[in-house]
């Protein structure tokens, strides 16, 4: 009996155990039903497929290897106008964002900083695998498309195109994007501050250069480099309209032209040398070659360990150097003139761009006058002393002090860019000229936009002799700038010049707030990728 | 620190004679010996008592108001002023920039002793503060400007710079 009972127990127990077991099996052959009913789903479809009127206006288009010549126009998604209205077009652009509701489904198409509103509607044209097909197109996918352009009668207040949409009638995967992306869009140009409270995320500043190729897609970066690109251009119109000529220089070198401190060492076969801080010495040598008036735009080093919002190590400069006839104010006229000339050239023909970028990073438009306002350098720090700054006549100027002065001027002058002439001669390199009317000071001259430095320029000295006893004074080493020194003693025409950070140009004339929003490959102490 | 700020106090209320302090404790509360009576401790009971001694009452509050305003601030000063911590300053200045924004005084509308006890504790918050700051508080410093230019009333403290035009715009930086 109780051998039953234990047996029965067993039993029991073993009875439970396959109900468990036999539970599970169930739950698998469930699955696997599933599985199978999926599967016959999707062979269903893909035997509707077979049936499906629309197969050839959809899909994944081959890899462009270039087997074809399509004469077939790509209409830009900038051109998507009312005046386009009915027509049928092509068009190549990125899927933005898409959003399928029953038998529609609406896609976001984006161009560089434009986009417009498409729509794939079951009917005639598209069946409905055509449009399940669309909806499940990867954000950032780029996809060829047909379609025709129609009027809208209510504005799509969220798209670049408001006034038209597309009503799809072939759509083409040409370049496929994976399902998840490092960051979003969306996210990336959310100003601060906005959609917090529906917890919407923005992207940091880490984030977006770690994956820079994304975030340089959204409109504020387009907006921002192509408002850079517009800079250099504006800078090279306008000094070869002055006469200019450019130049290339070296950026391997062999002695440090600013001050040792702060330069990169590479070696060079069995020697070392150094990354250009700034094309200084080779600019000057043009000048002695009779080039006149130079100017260069390249890549300048600087190994500063400083991980501010404004200092890279790898930046873009844009050098100046002009001989000059008596008086160096006449160099300050000529940078100020092309600087002026920049800022016009922005404000006029890059509105758009600077509306963009204010969008995400709200400022005031950028103040200039004309011509531009010049205070000495003793001006600047008494008015410093008059708002209660103590500092001394020849101290250079901190960075808060120099902002604050830049406040106080354009509270005085209401300017953003202005000069600071005759620095102390303490805080110059040993190539400025000294003031000949006080030691103590220099021909030497900083220009500021916004409260912050974007140019430092002097006049240079252009005699051997002067030139060695400051370069002695700077305990450099004679040897290692002798070919520098040299290149004056065959006559030297007095000159100036100075240098300018594209970078900050950008930022300071946006009212960004840091230098590497403005740089696409930003260089850091801390960032070497991408 | 509190003597001094009392002896500016007498040479303000035009007192001739100045009177002899000593200090108590480890916090150094001033100790007045007067001549006839037991001492008077504390920087609010002093003031309060130079004030009348002065035969200027009118500085305590002119209405019953404005004397339990002026006790107020007397107390505010000894008890939350003079022990603050570098956290509490943002406070101090948010909340004096708040009450002040209505005020020419800190009792309405004319100057009492809590004015100046004030301005003396709060000279020290104010020499360290950026221009930005001082802007950021525009009532303090306003307040705190008038104060310092009030005749008889600085003495011992150097001068502050206030600049009276505004260089912050609000959304700049």
């Amino acid at each position: 009996m109780t051998k039953e009972g234990v047996q029965g127990a067993t039993e029991e127990e073993q009875q439970a155990q396959s109900k468990k077991a036999l539970k599970k099996q169930q739950k698998e052959a469930e699955k696997a039903a599933k599985k199978a009913e999926k599967q016959a789903k999707l062979t269903a479809e893909q035997t509707t497929e077979e049936d499906d009127f629309a197969k050839d206006r959809y899909g994944l288009s081959a890899m462009v290897q270039s087997q074809q010549k399509l004469d077939r126009e790509l209409v830009r998604v900038q051109d998507l106008t009312p005046e386009k209205a009915d027509q049928l077009i092509w068009l190549r652009a990125r899927v933005h964002t898409s959003r399928a509701k029953g038998k529609q489904c609406f896609l976001v198409l984006r161009q560089q900083q434009f986009n417009v509103q498409a729509l794939v509607a079951v009917g005639d044209r598209a069946s409905k695998q055509m449009v399940k097909f669309a909806a499940n197109i990867t954000k950032e996918s780029i996809v060829d498309v047909e379609a025709s352009v129609r009027k809208v009668e209510q504005k799509i207040e969220s798209c670049s195109q408001q006034d038209v949409e597309l009503h799809i009638e072939r759509i083409f995967v040409i370049s496929q994007a994976e399902p998840r992306l490092p960051l979003q869009l969306e996210d990336a140009v959310r100003p601060d501050g906005e959609g917090e409270e529906e917890g919407r995320a923005t992207v940091n500043q880490d984030t977006k250069l770690d994956n820079r190729v994304i975030d340089l897609r959204t409109t504020t970066s387009q907006a921002i480099f192509r408002l850079q690109s517009g800079v250099c251009q504006l800078f090279r119109d306008t000094l070869t309209h002055k006469g200019f000529v450019e130049i290339q220089t070296p950026k391997i070198i062999s002695a440090a032209s600013e001050g040792g401190a702060n330069v990169f060492t590479v070696s060079y076969f069995k020697t070392s040398a150094y990354l250009a801080q700034s094309p200084q010495l080779y600019k000057q040598m043009c000048i002695c070659a009779d080039f006149d008036k130079v100017f260069c735009v390249g890549p300048v080093f600087r190994a500063e360990d400083s991980n501010t919002h404004r200092h890279l190590t790898e930046f873009v400069g844009l050098d100046i150097e002009m001989a000059f006839n008596y008086h160096y104010h006449e160099v300050i006229d000529s940078i100020t003139d092309t600087m002026v000339q920049i800022f016009k050239g922005l404000r006029d023909n890059f509105q758009t761009e600077i509306q963009t970028v204010n969008k995400q990073f709200p400022s005031e438009p950028f103040k200039f006058l004309e011509p531009t306002l010049r205070l000495e350098y003793t001006e600047g720090v008494a008015m410093l002393r008059e708002a209660g700054v103590e500092m001394g006549d020849e101290d250079d100027l901190s960075t808060p002090n120099e902002k604050l002065l830049g406040r106080l001027v354009k509270e005085k002058y209401d300017t953003d860019f202005y000069v600071l002439d005759k620095y102390p001669l303490a805080v110059r390199p040993f190539y400025t000229m000294p003031d000949p009317n006080n030691a103590k000071y220099s021909n030497s001259y900083d220009m500021f936009m916004r409260g912050e430095e974007i140019l430092s320029g002097a006049q240079r000295i252009h005699d051997a002799q002067l030139l060695t006893e400051r370069a002695t004074h700077h305990q450099i080493d004679l040897e290692k700038i002798k070919s520098y020194i040299d290149s004056f003693r065959f006559g030297a025409p007095p000159h100036g010049g100075g240098g300018i950070g594209l970078e900050r140009v950008c930022m300071l004339y946006l009212g960004l707030h840091n230098v590497r929003q403005t740089s696409m490959f930003p260089r850091d102490p801390k960032r070497l990728t991408p | 620190m509190a003597l001094r700020e009392l002896s500016s106090l007498e040479k303000y209320l035009g007192l001739k004679k100045p009177n002899k302090y000593s200090t108590q404790g480890d916090k150094k509360v001033p100790v007045l010996q007067n001549n006839n009576g037991p001492p008077l401790l504390g920087l609010a009971t002093i003031a309060c008592h130079l004030a009348k001694e002065a035969k200027r009452p009118e500085l305590l509050g002119d209405t019953a108001e404005s004397r339990a305003v002026v006790q107020q601030w007397l107390e505010y000063r000894v008890t939350k002023l003079d022990s603050c911590t570098k956290e509490d300053i943002k406070f101090i200045l948010k909340d004096l920039n708040l009450y002040l924004q209505d005020k020419v005084y800190l009792a309405g509308n004319r100057f009492t002793v809590a004015d100046t006890l004030m301005y003396y504790g709060i000279h020290p918050l104010i020499v360290d503060l950026a221009i930005q700051e001082k802007e950021q508080y525009v009532n303090v410093t306003r307040w705190f400007d008038h104060i310092q230019h009030y005749p008889g009333v600085r003495h011992h403290l150097p001068p502050v710079v206030v600049l009276k035009n505004r260089i912050y715009t609000s959304r700049h930086h």
